[in-house]
């Protein structure tokens, strides 16, 4: 059955070609969908990664899920410890203690209220570098800098070189205030982050917050797949502590884009699938109405409904295993071909500047889109061939 | 009384069928009785439309019983479930069509050898057969032939082949030399004939040709869904 079944490829090979070319169309629109989705993601994800969050953030237990009166209260003190486990760890390859403090920013007579970020700044420029510098230059290790967000800036009306004076509650109710140089302005892409963060240098706002100990550190690892077992292991050795992911720290920009993106891919999935199964059902339906006198045959010689199914069935899976191999192999070629460079795309919901992609593929895309073209063309052989399968003998002889 | 049950393949007793094409209701088959022989060569004669291949359909097994009984080795057709019907068709049967239904994409040795391998014959016993049935047809020199390779005449032997091989208890053949040439369709008739005498395999066919009835042991002739008797 099996022989007859790959042989009955051959039997019409301009029809057999249609249904291998729908096949191979449907796989290859899924799989590069998938490819153009993963490589969104992957933008998305590194954009997070790298503009604030790194891959992840330690804080106290339950810090970030509560408002405190005085927060500083619950900051981290023993940073050199946690420093020694994180430099003793292989996956972490960058360690960016902070604090987070609100803060009065005042130029002339306009002030406005910001959110400050006090980071080991020459640190942080390597790895930071989805925070794109509008105009001036990055903090580095200029001790009383200070570098806005664009929306901070617009509303100062500052450009790099001007002076602001930043006005602080300290950690003992005492205002602090120092008189800090704009280096730059910068812009994530995410218009709420960037009217509201500026960035000093870590030790200004200790000393403007008279404070030794941080708010949080974050973490930079070497691959995106370590932080469950990174963050296993240290909430391990410091049960008062707690690991957040990135995807957690910026549910409402990232979790949310992956997850209206993934809705929309599964529609549209849905959508090609149907495609691919309707023009599948219609080509292997004309194949199969055709040989009704044959499958009649077959029935009167004693081949049960089951068995004639079996045989549909089967040439279905030939035809829909060589043309979804066909469909994703020859997909990925043109792809790596003609569409291997990243390109623009528009600001995506809730951000201000465009983001360059490009296909990404993996190998669990493959088998799934296989799996899926696979099924459709065995669904709707079994559509197609349950009719003549089921049609009684004779009537099935005398057709034409 | 059990000996004589023996003798007969089929008992057909007050058998009447019909059906619908389009609007109408057809009568295909009044109330029909007769007895088929064991190991005879037996036609059904008769116009088109008389009925004699839905009564070839009834003993073929592959149109219900509506009323009436039909036995089949004694055992009542009606009362077989489906697996019952595909096995007696798969392994009692052979059947020989008008129109041949050679698989296309096989050889004429692969065609013959597919049904053996669907009844589960082990394949030096597959093979065997296969090479006595084409060569009982002349066909064992053309056997890597497609059918659209072959003559008609050719592709018949090779239907005829198939169904040979199968070890059947009886050949049914629905106007098998209606397609053929005089000569050919005399070759053919000589084939069933040395099938019925030498290997004592019954064989039922209808026909138009005069030729074919004079063939045969026993001539049915069929009018209007009625058997007429003055014909037998």
């Amino acid at each position: 059955m099996i022989f007859l079944s790959f042989m009955n490829l051959f039997r019409n090979s301009r029809r057999t070609l249609a249904i291998l070319l729908t096949i191979a169309l449907g796989a290859g629109v899924l799989f590069s969908f998938k490819g153009f989705i993963h490589g969104v993601l992957n933008q998305y994800r590194d954009n997070t990664v790298h503009s604030h969050y790194g891959h992840g953030q330690l804080n106290t237990k339950n810090y970030r899920g509560t408002v405190y009166p005085e927060p500083w209260k619950h900051w981290m003190t023993n940073r050199g410890e946690i420093e020694n486990f994180l430099m003793s760890q292989s996956a972490v390859e960058h360690i960016f203690p902070r604090v987070n403090f609100s803060a009065l920013l005042k130029k002339g007579s306009v002030a406005v209220s910001g959110q400050g970020q006090g980071i080991i700044a020459e640190k942080e420029a390597g790895f930071f570098h989805s925070l794109s510098i509008e105009t001036g230059k990055t903090l580095t290790d200029q001790p009383d800098g200070i570098l806005l967000g664009i929306g901070l800036a617009k509303a100062l009306d500052v450009k790099p070189g001007d002076k602001i004076a930043i006005l602080v509650n300290a950690v003992d109710g005492m205002i602090s205030n120092a008189e800090l140089t704009v280096t730059g302005i910068f812009h994530t892409g995410s218009l709420d982050f960037d009217s509201r963060v500026f960035r000093i240098q870590l030790k200004q706002a200790q000393s403007l917050l008279k404070t030794t100990s941080i708010e949080s550190i974050s973490i930079g690892l070497k691959n995106y797949s370590d932080w469950e077992s990174f963050a296993f292991s240290f909430e391990k050795k410091f049960p008062q502590l707690e690991a957040t992911s990135f995807a957690v720290l910026d549910k409402v920009y990232y979790q949310h884009s992956v997850d209206w993106l993934n809705a929309q891919f599964h529609v549209i999935q849905f959508i090609i699938l149907s495609i691919v199964l309707l023009g599948i059902f219609n080509s292997i339906s004309a194949a199969i109405l055709e040989r009704k006198q044959e499958i009649g045959n077959f029935r009167a010689n004693g081949e049960s409904v089951r068995s004639v199914m079996q045989l549909i069935i089967l040439e279905g899976t030939f035809l829909g295993a060589l043309g979804s191999c066909c469909g994703v192999g020859l997909t990925y070629i043109f792809l790596k071909l003609f569409l291997d460079d990243q390109f623009l795309m528009p600001p995506g919901p809730g951000l201000t500047r465009s983001f360059l992609i490009s296909f990404q593929f993996e190998w669990p895309m493959v088998y799934t889109t296989l799996a899926l073209s696979l099924l459709a063309a065995v669904a709707a052989s079994a559509l197609a061939g349950v009719r003549v399968a089921k049609m009684p003998i004779a009537k099935a002889l005398r057709s034409f | 009384m059990k000996k004589e049950e023996k003798q007969y393949l089929y008992q057909i007793r007050n058998v009447a069928f019909s059906y619908t094409l389009g609007a109408h209701h057809i009568q295909a088959i009044h109330d029909i009785s007769l007895d088929i022989p064991q190991g005879a060569l037996v036609t059904f004669s008769g116009p088109s439309g008389s009925g004699k291949s839905t009564l070839l359909n009834l003993l073929g097994l592959i149109e219900p019983v509506q009323k009436g009984e039909i036995l089949f080795q004694n055992q009542n057709v009606a009362e077989m479930n489906q697996q019952q019907l595909n096995n007696i068709r798969k392994y009692k049967i052979g059947f020989i069509f008008q129109q041949f239904h050679l698989i296309p994409v096989f050889t004429a040795e692969e065609n013959v050898a597919y049904f053996l391998a669907r009844q589960g014959l082990p394949k030096e016993e597959i093979k065997s057969r296969t090479r006595d049935a084409l060569e009982s047809v002349g066909l064992w020199e053309h056997r890597m032939k497609k059918p659209s390779e072959l003559s008609g005449g050719q592709r018949q032997r090779v239907a005829i082949a198939r169904a040979v091989a199968k070890h059947p208890e009886v050949i049914i053949g629905d106007e098998p030399t209606a397609s053929l040439d005089q000569k050919t369709g005399k070759e053919v008739m000589q084939i069933f004939d040395y099938l019925v005498h030498e290997k004592k395999v019954s064989v039922i066919l209808t026909t138009h040709d005069k030729m074919i009835q004079s063939y045969s042991d026993k001539n049915f002739h069929i009018q209007d869904g009625v058997l007429d008797t003055n014909h037998i």
